[in-house]
């Protein structure tokens, strides 16, 4: 038996022996507290973060009579804050300390209540704390003789003013986008929303970057089971890494096999508050300058913000224009390619023997030919997003104008081609959301192959199938084409046509909203004002009387 | 059965509709002129009259049991083992009805469409799209239904009032034909058409409220009945009744002497055609959804996933055993009429033993106290 604990023992001096990695040192350290003596505590931080050269240590004395050292990362933190706000109030004694005696039991009080100018002074005693809070960008103040140090919040780091969101821009509306910091974007969030139903929730995912990820909605608003959905899924990753909301989407989602995106990803802050008074729930990760917003439904992924900013005659004609749109980025070129190769006899007269003319010089069949310049397109669109700015330009022009012209007069494809290819991807560029525009971007191709082999048969067929795969879709429990299918009497009202706002006093039901008033009744001025004061007909009939009141209007300003 | 409870009345409604139109369609007005000539509306009308009765007789034995199938609440009604041997009949009916369907279905594209295809593909590739839409759960069966009605109902309303302009309404009289004993066979091959309405007897126990089952079935074959009606009249009126029966299918006739004023698209046939595959769909899949459950239900299965993929060549092979267009025919008007003992005569005595057994067990327990 000895025997064997001996060998037992030599393997594992064996495996201390190696030099272990700093997290791991970490975790050994875990339930150690700091140690009384400042010689030990500094040993063990240089232990774990000794082999950093960015890691600086200033040794110093308090109120010139106990010895301290200060740990810090000067690249992560703010000098200047260290400089005047905790090195001097502890080196300089105060005025109103000075003649004070200051022994060492009360020193920690003293030093947090009365001498230090921040706010984010904390106390901590556990080792692997501190070395994360370090890490995070505090500053640590490690005083010889008390157990406990000080962390103070001095992190600094460089971040990109507020800019114009650059994937989802507006004509009416705000101009404000999300950023990578997650504060930033919170205070964006809190601004638009100075209400105490708005909670923040927050915890740290990833193994490595621990990445801050905040879950926001309004409470009494949404539903509580989808919150604790959100809390659930989200709890459950475990990754090394969260670089971006991306990453976190594709676990949370209901079905990853499918084309269609299950959540809906927005970099426009008053989206998301909007979304979240529809009763939604927003994920923020810090790094990120996108939200992703849960659960959603198909429809959202073609409106903008500025349907609702917009007047509603505006805002439902632009909302037609992008659903024909949308229809066109998935169907048109296969619309052509069965009508060309399966049934020209639709088509007038005159234009089909303009059609058949200018294939004549074509050999492909309609599909290869369509196809052919299909994939060409995704290349080049793909390369204009991946080419510098100053190149983009020029490679558009040249890939699409003189590609294109040359590759009508070489008899590779016919204009019309061209002509149904453009409306095709200008179509898709109509779409407000990335992520949807490119779902039915990729459905194009497979109903292009149907459209090659059945014709229209083939075109419905593909359709028939990628709308039964949408209606049983869900989306944290909603079903994805809700409110069209389940009906829902309050959201049809906003789907096609975006009905004026008094139209819908009620919150969509297919999100099971807990608090589902969206207008209060009989409140509403603005309705009166537009049904007496406005009313055309009714300014004809009493013109003089209302004649009358805009000139004592105009005595009262006077 | 593990899903929640939560189709509506509309749904309801919209998923009869949606079944009720089908493949039935093109062949209607033929049928119809067949058995009454210029009565053929009159025809039509009783109909869809004997449709309504065996659907609200479904329907009423179905609130009485809203917990349970025509599987599950014959075998009460009957006892286990009689239950279930009628179950049979009634799973190998509409086992038999979507290959027919799927049948009539691809002999329609074959000739009209796709002429050099081949039958087998384009039959194959719509039950294959029945089959794969048969793994989800019933409520997303609703769902399904519920978003193509619109879709359904608009071309063929659009056909219809297009071809109005070249009606003629002295095509319409007498409105009662001459012989009776083939209107009343016409009338049951029309009923037949709305053999689909079975469905309801799976819906009503995942109904939000099952006492709503009897509204929503009328207001069901109200509209898909109003629309049937309407073709007749309009394909007799611009057609007559002797040229409709040198035409197989009067209903792709009447949409292809339609245009579109503006002269964007030459004809409408082929669009009506392309449309109407949607609701070919929604008949087969309700006719292939029913079957798949009750086979689930007989045999108390918990997942009908795979079930849906072996029952698959069963039906094909149903599909091809007619030999051509002729004898499909004639085989559709003989299940038909036979399926409505099926579909009318079985639930009816069922009904009418579960009001005995009913009024028995109050008179026992009034005895008893």
């Amino acid at each position: 038996m000895s025997l064997f604990r001996n060998t037992k023992k030599r393997k594992l001096n064996k495996i201390k022996a190696k030099p272990l990695v700093p997290s791991k040192v970490m975790e050994e350290h875990s339930d150690t507290p700091t140690s009384s003596s400042l010689k030990e505590t500094e040993e063990l931080i240089k232990e774990i973060l000794g082999e950093n050269d960015d890691l600086d240590i200033k040794y110093f004395k308090i109120f010139g009579q106990y010895n301290a050292a200060l740990f810090y990362f000067p690249n992560l933190v703010n000098i200047e804050i260290i400089n005047i706000d905790i090195l001097k109030p502890l080196m300089y004694v105060p005025e109103h300390l000075i003649g004070r005696e200051k022994p060492l039991p009360q020193l920690i009080d003293l030093i947090l209540n009365e001498a230090l100018y921040h706010c984010q002074a904390r106390i901590e005693s556990n080792i692997e704390k501190l070395i994360e809070v370090l890490l995070r960008g505090e500053t640590v103040i490690c005083i010889d003789g008390i157990q406990e140090a000080i962390h103070i919040g001095t992190r600094s780091i460089e971040k990109r003013s507020i800019a114009q969101p650059e994937t989802e821009q507006v004509i009416l509306g705000p101009r404000e986008g999300f950023i990578e910091n997650i504060a930033t974007n919170i205070a964006l969030l809190r601004y638009r929303l100075p209400t105490a139903d708005f909670q923040v929730k927050t915890m740290n995912i990833g193994r490595l970057t621990k990445s801050t990820v905040a879950y926001c909605y309004l409470k009494g608003i949404a539903n509580e089971t989808v919150i604790k959905e959100v809390e659930k899924r989200l709890s459950e990753i475990d990754i090394d890494a969260i670089m971006d909301v991306g990453y976190l989407e594709q676990f949370i989602e209901d079905n990853p096999f499918s084309p269609f995106p299950q959540t809906q990803s927005t970099e426009r802050p008053d989206r998301t508050v909007a979304n979240l008074i529809e009763g939604r729930v927003a994920i923020l990760v810090d790094g990120s300058p996108f939200a992703l917003m849960v659960p959603v439904v198909f429809n959202q992924f073609y409106q903008t913000t500025e349907d609702y900013s917009s007047r509603f005659l505006m805002g439902s004609f632009v909302r037609m224009a992008r659903i024909l749109a949308l229809v066109f980025s998935l169907v048109f070129p296969s619309l052509y390619v069965s009508l060309i190769s399966f049934n020209p006899e639709l088509l007038p007269t005159e234009f089909a023997v303009a059609v058949a003319g200018g294939r004549a010089g074509v050999p492909f069949p309609a599909v290869f030919e369509v196809l052919i310049i299909e994939v060409a397109m995704e290349v080049l669109r793909e390369a204009t997003v991946r080419l510098p700015k100053q190149v983009g330009g020029a490679l558009s022009i040249v890939g699409v104008l003189v590609i294109g012209q040359a590759a009508v007069e070489a008899g590779l494809s016919s204009p019309i081609t061209v002509v149904v290819i453009a409306i095709t991807t200008i179509g898709s560029f109509a779409t407000p959301a990335y992520s949807a525009a490119f779902a039915l971007r990729m459905l194009r191709f497979p109903i292009m192959i149907m459209a090659g082999i059945f014709g229209l048969y083939g075109v419905v067929i593909g359709i028939i199938f990628i709308f039964n795969h949408m209606l049983s879709l869900k989306s944290f429990g909603v079903p994805y084409m809700a409110p069209v299918s389940p009906e829902d009497y309050q959201g049809v009202k906003d789907v096609v046509f975006r009905s004026p706002l008094w139209w819908m006093p009620k919150r969509p039901n297919f999100l099971h909203p807990d608090n589902r008033n969206r207008l209060k009744k009989n409140n509403n001025t603005v309705l009166k004002h537009s049904k007496i004061g406005n009313d055309q007909r009714e300014g004809l009939n009493n013109g003089g009387s209302e004649r009358n009141h805009n000139t004592s209007n105009i005595d009262n300003l006077n | 059965m593990g899903d929640p409870k939560e189709i509506t009345t509309l749904q309801t409604s919209t998923i009869l509709i949606s079944t009720i139109i089908g493949v039935g369609v093109l062949p209607l007005p033929l049928f119809a002129v067949r058995a009454g000539d210029t009565g053929a509306p009159l025809v039509t009308l009783s109909g869809i009259a004997l449709a309504a009765i065996g659907l609200f007789i479904i329907t009423v034995l179905g609130m009485r049991h809203p917990e349970k199938t025509i599987i599950t609440y014959s075998q009460e009604i009957l006892g286990k083992w009689m239950g279930r041997f009628c179950s049979l009949f009634v799973i190998f009916f509409f086992l038999i009805l979507t290959g027919l369907a799927s049948r009539e279905f691809g002999e329609v594209v074959v000739s009209a469409v796709l002429r050099e295809t081949p039958l087998e593909v384009t039959v194959i590739v719509m039950l294959l799209l029945a089959c794969l839409s048969c793994r989800n759960n019933i409520n997303v069966f609703s769902y399904i239904h519920n978003f193509y009605v619109p879709m359904i109902l608009a071309p063929a309303m659009i056909v219809v009032v297009l071809s109005l302009k070249n009606a003629n309404v002295l095509y319409l009289r007498p409105l009662i034909g001459t012989n009776f004993y083939d209107m009343f066979t016409g009338m049951l091959t029309i009923s037949a058409l709305f053999q689909g309405t079975f469905i309801i007897t799976m819906i009503i126990p995942s109904m939000k409220t099952p006492n709503k089952a009897l509204k929503a079935s009328f207001w069901g074959i109200s509209i898909s009945g109003g629309l049937y009606l309407l073709l007749v009249i309009a394909t007799v009126a611009v057609f007559g009744p002797e040229e409709i029966k040198q035409i197989f299918w009067p209903t792709l006739e009447l949409a292809r002497t339609t245009t579109v004023p503006g002269n964007i698209l030459q004809r409408l046939d082929v669009i009506f055609l392309a449309v109407w595959v949607t609701a070919v769909f929604t008949t087969l899949f309700s006719s292939y959804f029913f079957t798949i459950h009750s086979i689930k239900e007989i045999c108390h299965l918990k997942d009908h996933k795979m079930l849906s993929y072996f029952i698959l060549p069963f039906v094909f092979i149903l599909a091809m055993v007619p030999k051509d267009i002729l004898q499909l025919y004639e085989v559709i008007q003989y299940v038909g009429r036979a399926g409505l003992l099926i579909t009318i005569f079985y639930p009816g005595s069922l009904l009418l033993i579960d009001f005995i057994k009913g009024w028995r067990k109050k008179k026992s327990v009034s005895q008893q106290l």
